[in-house]
């Protein structure tokens, strides 16, 4: 091994460390789990096969769970990736106010998201809440299965708006000034401009983003368990709030880590297939 | 991601304590963790301070209180707790039932019978509570059942008694209840979803008395066979409930039923009686509160209601510990918790005290849980189950669903009977030899 790939595997080895502690380990101690009967002190009680799998598929609150999840990451992909983009676009020229807009778009990021969510919670609490005041409607927002869920959608999007927000915007403001001049000089509107030439040129900037709230979105939990505990009714009980519920509520500990199982397996397979790809992509350039 | 999250949930479990500096030499230390806020929170930490001023500062024992969220996340804090590491339980930890079946098959739990505290002076109805077949699993505390509050002056203008079955308040229904010019209903004569705590009376009362679960309800065993399918009695249950419910003045809302009561948008409600105090406080006198008895499914549903609330658990058998259990039961605490947060005092002692006969007559509201608590069949118990929080949420959508006509009953008791069943058997796996 020659010294500068010594010198390379050396910077490497902190952060595989980590990765290795933190969760090829616990990853490799899930997936056998997954198939053993554990008692909730973590005493191994003999082999299931298949059957924490089994028992999972037939769980009528898990599978409904999966439903919810796809039902958020529907309401909350579309909903982030628009409102991103579209205030980034707006306050991408820097004028005489862009920077209180800057500020006021980036502020969500300095709050913590169990503040946001309890914030959350009050301002659409109950019958007579603060925002059924302001629409003067009187909609029990959490307490209906529906808008329970749209406005964790919300809450969602609030709590991402502020990185993605920052990404896009730098993408845009990194774009070089000679091909905006181009296309101005030849004659481009601003609509022409954002949607044909810059828009284009930062999509592995907003690539990037939607990969991002895709995984946030596949893994909601934190924000569920705050606004509304999966209630009302479980409509919005998510995998991983799910997951949260087998492993410290219920503490059946073998049906946690065929959950987790399952869930490294989606993750692998859809990066993976990212991977292709972006393989194939490259080599239509 | 799980030992990560146990992590964190031991280090905010800690943080209070690290705050707290450590103890001063000589000094015994007794850490309570509970979930009593509000009221019943400040109340509690007065009784934590008392002990520490007086009685504490004799022997050299200190209470510190730890707050951990409601009576069920203190569950899965303890759980976290011993699976992690035992040292980092606390001494004692405030519970209710939703606990009694993973506290029976802890080896870490330290029953109140190895303990050796005498019990006799205790409420019999609460012992009973909380007794197992492996012994008295932990001291009661508090002590509380589900009571029906009303809306007195509307009964009152009516000529109406509280309904004593759900076929008398399905009758009425229309009376209590009120509507607009355009239809819509401005007052409900019924509002919430019945859930396990609630099904614990409405299945328990019925032919006097009957079982959710097989070693009845759990309590002489870790229950193997679901009984409210084949029982009938869970279809029995639901439809007296969606009778009620097609009458249009049924609000089935899971969360926020004592809001919509004080602000005078139902007619009826069921809660805790441990709600009294909070209810009293929300209505604040815009009209007078009534309690009841539960109204039962039908006439033959005789059985009463099951006895609630919380219990000490301990994971520490030191003298202290004891001392602390014998202040926390004793005839002058449990006086002033059962005044400030309405729950019925554990302590026998009490009862002939002028002091709580006049506190009694006073509150005839209060009087109310006392009574219907005698009425009731001490061996209607509550329900210990594996996965009890699950279960309660499914109990919850499933009732909500046949109310709203969502979901036919018979679906509706398959899908509980196959939900509880596996929780069962899956616990039974995992947990039983």
């Amino acid at each position: 091994m020659s010294k500068r790939n010594l010198k390379a595997y050396a910077y490497l080895a902190p952060a595989l460390l980590l990765a290795i502690l933190f969760s090829y380990i616990p990853l490799a101690e899930s997936i056998v789990s997954s198939f053993l009967r554990i008692s909730q002190n973590g005493a191994v009680r003999g082999f299931a096969g298949l059957g924490n799998y089994a028992g999972l598929f037939r769980s009528e609150a898990f599978l409904r769970s999966v439903g919810h999840t796809i039902i958020f990451a529907l309401l909350f992909l579309p909903l982030n990736t628009v409102l991103t983009i579209a205030a980034a676009a707006a306050t991408r020229r820097k004028g005489k106010w862009t920077a209180v807009a800057e500020f006021i778009f980036i502020s969500p990021m300095a709050v913590s998201l169990a503040a946001y969510a309890m914030i959350f919670k009050e301002m659409f609490r109950g019958r007579v809440s603060i925002i059924s005041r302001i629409l003067s409607t009187d909609i029990a927002w959490l307490e209906s299965p529906g808008t329970a869920m749209l406005v964790l959608a919300m809450l969602g999007v609030f709590l991402d708006f502020g990185i993605d927000y920052i990404l896009i915007l730098s993408g845009f403001r990194s774009i070089e000034r000679d091909v905006l001049d181009a296309a101005e000089l030849d004659g481009a509107g601003s609509l022409r401009m954002l949607f044909s030439i810059e828009l284009p040129m930062i999509r592995t900037i907003i690539s990037a983003t939607i990969f991002m709230a895709v995984k946030d979105a596949l893994l909601i939990s934190a924000p569920v368990m705050i606004l509304t505990e999966g209630g009302p009714f479980r409509s919005t009980e998510t995998v991983m709030y799910f997951y949260y519920l087998e492993a410290f509520k219920s503490g059946n500990r073998a049906v946690e880590s065929t959950i987790a199982t399952l869930s490294a397996a989606v993750s692998m397979l859809s990066m993976a297939l990212i991977a292709i790809r972006r393989k194939h992509a490259l080599k239509d350039i | 991601m799980k030992r990560t999250i146990a992590a964190l949930l031991i280090a905010a479990a800690a943080l209070p304590l690290i705050a707290m500096g450590g103890s001063e030499s000589g000094v015994e230390t007794v850490t309570v963790w509970h979930s009593n806020s509000g009221k019943a929170g400040a109340a509690f930490d007065q009784i934590v301070e008392d002990f520490n001023a007086t009685i504490g500062k004799e022997k050299g024992i200190e209470i510190e209180p730890v707050y951990q969220g409601l009576a069920n996340d203190v569950l899965t804090k303890v759980k976290a707790a011993a699976s992690a590491d035992l040292s980092s339980l606390p001494d004692i930890a405030q519970m209710d039932a939703t606990s009694c079946l993973d506290m029976m098959n802890a080896d870490y739990l330290i029953t109140i019978d190895e303990l050796g505290f005498d019990t006799s002076i205790l409420l019999p109805q609460a012992v009973e509570a909380f007794s197992s077949y492996k012994g008295l699993l932990g001291l009661p505390f508090s002590c509380s059942l589900l009571l029906a509050y009303y809306d007195k002056t509307l009964f009152d203008s009516l000529g109406l008694e509280p309904p004593r079955t759900l076929d008398e308040l399905t009758g009425i229904a229309p009376l209590i209840g009120a509507k607009d010019s355009s239809g819509k209903v401005t007052r409900y004569a019924m509002a919430g979803v019945p859930t396990t705590y609630e099904l614990g009376a409405f299945i328990g009362a019925q032919e006097g008395l009957s079982y959710f679960v097989d070693n009845e309800n759990g309590h002489a065993g870790t229950p193997t066979e679901v009984l409210f399918g084949k029982e009938g009695t869970f279809r029995n249950f639901l439809e007296h409930w969606k009778k009620l419910a097609d009458t249009g003045y049924l609000n089935s809302i899971g969360s926020g039923t004592t809001t919509e009561f004080a602000a005078g948008r139902t007619a009826i409600i069921l809660a805790s009686s441990s709600s009294l105090t909070r209810i009293l406080a929300d209505v604040s006198g815009r009209f007078e509160v009534g309690t009841a008895f539960v109204p039962m499914t039908d006439e033959d549903a005789t059985g009463g209601v099951n006895i609630g609330g919380d219990a000490l658990f301990c994971f520490s058998g030191s003298d202290a510990v004891k001392t602390v259990l014998g202040y926390l039961t004793s005839p002058d605490v449990q006086m002033m918790w059962a005044k400030e947060t309405g729950y019925i005092a554990v302590n026998t002692g009490i009862y002939d005290d002028p002091d709580y006969i006049g506190f009694l007559k006073e509150n005839p509201a209060y009087s109310k849980a006392v009574e219907e608590m005698h009425a009731s069949n001490p061996k209607v118990v509550g329900i210990w189950l594996p996965s009890a929080y699950q279960i309660y949420y499914s109990f919850q959508s499933n009732v909500m669903d046949v109310a709203e006509g969502n979901k036919s009953i018979d679906q509706a008791v398959d899908d509980m009977v196959a939900t509880v069943q596996d929780a069962l058997d899956t616990y039974a796996a995992a947990n039983i030899d």
